[in-house]
């Protein structure tokens, strides 16, 4: 419950502060998206599965999203910035794609 | 992430490939790890679950606010792709509407200079006669008279067999050179007064090709190409003999360009846009006696 009053919180917050992304940052952004929704599924899969922790949860979101950007600069500065990205999605897309199976096991027994 | 680390020493294997644990254990480990610790220890004292929970939604609350930021940005980059599009067709018809305006003042200060010259010239009609011709075979005068008309334009776009409608393959196009001949061959069959579509040649003209379009005298001219041509009664039939219409036949049937001719008796060609020296001066001061020029 109190899960969900905070996603709306942000998303309110996203929406009335209207908050302009620096240019620098830009390129992060989807990855940094990707980042936090794998945190998310993950996190949605452990309660689940009955085993969340809240530590656990805030250390893997922050991780994933400071990791992401952090291999896509990386990237950017070695010149393969794209091909980078393309790895960090394909591997979190694999790892949010695993969870979302696991959650549709719980939900659905299938 | 690491659970290598996490395994007593004596039980360590060989990991298994990198892929088929990311696909068969998506999981984060560390979630395990700490339920088997709550297991061990016990549930956790009540002022560290209410920290947890405050985590947990500032957490979330960061996630709810990334998305939202991600959206907008997204949403907020299209508009931008499609107006600098629709900023730049604005500016060209800006730029284009400016020339046209320009153009016209051309013309009427144009118009201006020949009151003047007439003024000047005073009773002198001989003189005004002699000024009038020599801009009309200059191209700075508007003419009139009977003479050619040949159309040119680009070869129809083909037909796309699977889909039946034109497609966009580069289509066989008229090229400067063609209109240069084109041009070259009615100078050559004594034309007078030559205009592009509406624009007046004069010995000064140039003909090219930029990008798709073809420019004369630095302005766009587009398909079909009409050039009219002002001469002696049998001037279309010593085009139609010359080696340019010869050649645009060649074209006709090579490359589906499509090249006509027509008698037209009453053509009024344009004035040429202004045509200063920029290099050249004139050896002798205008005067009275119509000597050598």
């Amino acid at each position: 419950m109190i899960a969900f009053l905070a996603l709306i919180a942000g998303v309110l917050a996203g929406l009335l502060l209207e908050p302009t992304v620096p240019v620098g940052l830009q390129p992060y952004l989807p990855i940094a998206v990707v980042a936090a929704l794998d945190a998310v599924f993950g996190g949605i899969r452990a309660k689940l599965d009955g085993v969340f922790d809240d530590k656990q949860f805030v250390i893997s979101f922050v991780s994933n999203v400071i990791v992401a950007a952090f291999i896509v600069y990386l990237g950017d500065q070695l010149g393969v910035g794209g091909q980078l990205s393309t790895g960090v999605v394909v591997v979190l897309g694999v790892r949010i794609f695993g969870n979302v199976a696991a959650i549709r096991r719980h939900l659905f027994r299938a | 992430m690491t659970n290598a680390s996490q395994r007593p020493a004596d039980e360590r294997r060989f990991a298994p490939d990198f892929l088929l644990e990311l696909f068969s254990n998506p999981l984060d480990p560390g979630y395990a790890d700490a339920a088997a610790r709550r297991a061990a220890y016990g549930p956790k004292p009540p002022w560290r679950k209410r920290g947890a929970l405050v985590l947990r939604a500032i957490a979330l609350a960061a996630v709810g606010f990334l998305l939202v930021v991600a959206w907008r940005e997204a949403a907020a980059a299209e508009p931008d792709r499609t107006s600098a599009h629709a900023g730049l067709v604005d500016e060209v018809k800006t730029a284009q509407k400016r020339t046209d305006e320009l153009q016209v003042q051309s013309d009427r200060l144009r118009q201006e200079v020949r009151v003047q010259q007439q003024a000047a010239l005073g009773g002198s009609a001989a003189e005004l006669a002699r000024v009038r011709e020599q801009e009309a075979a200059s191209g700075l005068a508007p003419v009139t008279g009977s003479g050619v008309v040949v159309r040119l334009a680009d070869a129809p776009a083909p037909i796309d067999p699977t889909t039946g409608k034109p497609s966009s393959a580069e289509v066989s196009r008229v090229l400067d050179v063609d209109l240069q001949a084109v041009v070259n061959g009615l100078w050559a069959a004594d034309a007078e007064a030559i205009s592009i579509n509406g624009q007046r040649l004069t010995a000064t003209s140039t003909i090219r090709t930029a990008g798709n379009a073809v420019l004369v005298d630095f302005r766009p001219v587009t398909s079909p190409y009409e050039v009219s041509a002002i001469g002696p009664d049998d001037l279309e039939a010593r085009f139609k003999g010359s080696v340019a219409a010869a050649s645009m036949r060649g074209l006709v049937d090579h490359y589906g360009l499509s090249f006509s001719t027509r008698y037209e008796s009453d053509l009024n060609l344009p004035a040429a846009p202004g045509t200063a020296l920029r290099y050249a001066r004139p050896t002798a001061s205008p005067s009275p006696s119509g000597g050598v020029r």
